[in-house]
């Protein structure tokens, strides 16, 4: 099968610090790619180079080449294109300062998209997947920046697939969100890589054992080891240092 | 090689400053020791205790100096802090040149205006305007615009590229939304700045008009009036924003 992402020999610097030590892996269409690891092993970094938004802070450089479907990102010049593409969930919610209604709209309307029914659903469906609906469907022209902190992580995810974009980069998103909404959620994941491929960072390893058909473990800027989730989380990991993170030994 | 360009650039803005100060300065103290008018020949339009009289002589021509001064504050801040790189030595002279124009306390720019005013208004009535409108609103209006846009969460941008949007659209949804209260309470400041000039010449107008100098024009009490709700209003939506 061809990867859909090809990340080859990738080395990111902030300023004279190395936060990605050369790491090769590829991910393959509608698969869940479990990227686990302490803090400070790369992993949002590795993300942030994906949808290239890693641009925004100052004083990065990268070394090496990632491929989205064959063509390098970086030689890609339509990068808001490039975005559309690739979904994003951060950490911590973040709430756009317009109605929960706006905020899910707000990137069909950049593709161009102004029919009124044609949002209306998209809105509905979006919320729906995000386990959001019910709460806020009486109550769309609210802001959504006054929603709880759970909700506006939910709110950020249905936002992230509105455009319907091919590959969902979701960083620690159950962060802030109570564990039954969680499982919520990652019952749409598995539902959703029918239509896409998932980049899913987290700190639950068991999340990603639940979730990921193949996982990857970071420490301190290399990729330890990617294999499927079922290796990984075996007695038998091709490293040791996998085996304690995974059991908890460390980390 | 880097240490070499900065401190050049850091050289070229200090001078720049010091010479900005310096004509300041100059043109303080020649207008301050000039002596223009001659007992019984000084005639300032200003010189009026009717408020409509001085809102249809004065106000009404300074409106849409001072929207077009605030709006044009608006671009420049913008471009400053969206389009122009902080580290670029562009940025820091011109951020120098407001940094200082906008501390500048209002009672300089009120002894320019009382000179220019009250002193020249049959000569040069609409240059004043102009100059009090750069130079008194644009710097303030242009900090806090600043300000408030380095206000919005850089999350909030990251969030907005994410989904796709252009910087145009990035700004217009987000930034600005976020900014506005902000901005709105920076404009408020330069409005009550000019308004207490304004006041100021009116009250100096009525005295060298008047031989009663303990008398306080209506239009001055009015404005001097809106130039405290003026404060007061920025002070809330400043308060606000930062709570």
């Amino acid at each position: 099968m061809k990867p859909v992402i090809e990340v080859s020999d990738l080395k990111v610097f902030y300023e004279d610090t190395q936060a990605l030590n050369g790491i090769s892996l590829d991910v393959y269409p509608n698969e869940i790619l479990g990227i686990i690891g302490p803090a400070q092993s790369g992993k949002t970094t590795l993300l942030k180079v994906i949808n290239r938004t890693l641009e925004f802070t100052q004083g990065t450089s990268l070394e090496g080449t990632v491929k989205l479907d064959g063509v390098d990102i970086n030689s890609i010049s339509d990068v808001h294109g490039l975005r559309k593409r690739i979904g994003m969930v951060l950490p911590l919610p973040v709430g756009l300062p317009l109605s929960i209604y706006d905020n899910v709209a707000f990137a069909p309307r950049t593709s161009g998209l102004r029919n009124k029914s044609e949002l209306d659903e998209i809105v509905e469906r979006c919320l729906q997947q995000a386990a959001l609906w019910d709460e806020v469907k009486d109550r769309l022209d609210s802001l959504g920046t006054k929603l709880s902190g759970g909700q506006q992580q939910r709110l950020t995810i249905a936002r992230a697939l509105s455009h319907k974009p091919e590959i969902l980069c979701l960083d620690e998103f159950s962060i802030a969100v109570d564990p039954i909404t969680t499982m919520r959620i990652e019952d749409v994941l598995k539902t959703l890589k029918e239509e896409m491929t998932i980049l899913l960072v987290t700190n639950l390893v068991q999340q990603a054992k639940r979730l990921a058909n193949r996982t990857a473990f970071m420490l301190n800027g290399d990729l330890i080891e990617i294999d499927e989730t079922d290796v990984i989380f075996s007695d038998n990991p091709t490293s040791q240092s996998t085996y304690d993170y995974v059991n908890g030994n460390f980390g | 090689m880097n240490a070499k360009i900065m401190n050049r650039s850091e050289l070229i803005y200090h001078i720049i400053a010091i010479v900005t100060l310096a004509i300041i300065i100059f043109l303080f103290w020649n207008f301050s020791t000039d002596k223009p008018h001659v007992e019984g020949e000084i005639t300032s339009d200003l010189a009026v205790d009717d408020t409509s009289s001085l809102i249809d002589r004065y106000l009404y021509r300074m409106i849409p100096i001072l929207c077009g001064a605030g709006l044009f504050s608006i671009v420049i801040a913008l471009y400053l802090e969206e389009w122009l790189t902080q580290t670029t030595w562009q940025y820091r002279i011109i951020e120098r040149y407001i940094v200082i124009l906008a501390k500048v306390p209002s009672l300089v720019y009120g002894i320019f205006a009382v000179y220019f005013i009250v002193f020249h208004s049959q000569k040069v009535l609409n240059y004043p305007l102009l100059l009090i409108a750069i130079l008194l609103v644009m710097p303030v209006t242009i900090r806090s615009t600043q300000k408030a846009i380095q206000s919005v969460d850089i999350s909030v941008r990251e969030a907005a590229y994410a989904l796709g949007a252009t910087k145009l659209r990035m700004i217009a949804d987000n930034v600005l939304p976020n900014a506005f209260p902000l901005i709105v309470a920076g404009i408020c400041t330069a409005i009550s700045r000019i308004l207490a000039i304004v006041a100021l010449i009116v009250i100096i107008s009525n005295w060298i008009n008047s031989s009663n100098i303990f008398t306080i024009p209506k239009s001055a009490v009015v404005l001097i009036s809106s130039a405290v709700i003026a404060s007061i209003f920025s002070s809330i939506l400043d308060y606000k924003q930062v709570t």
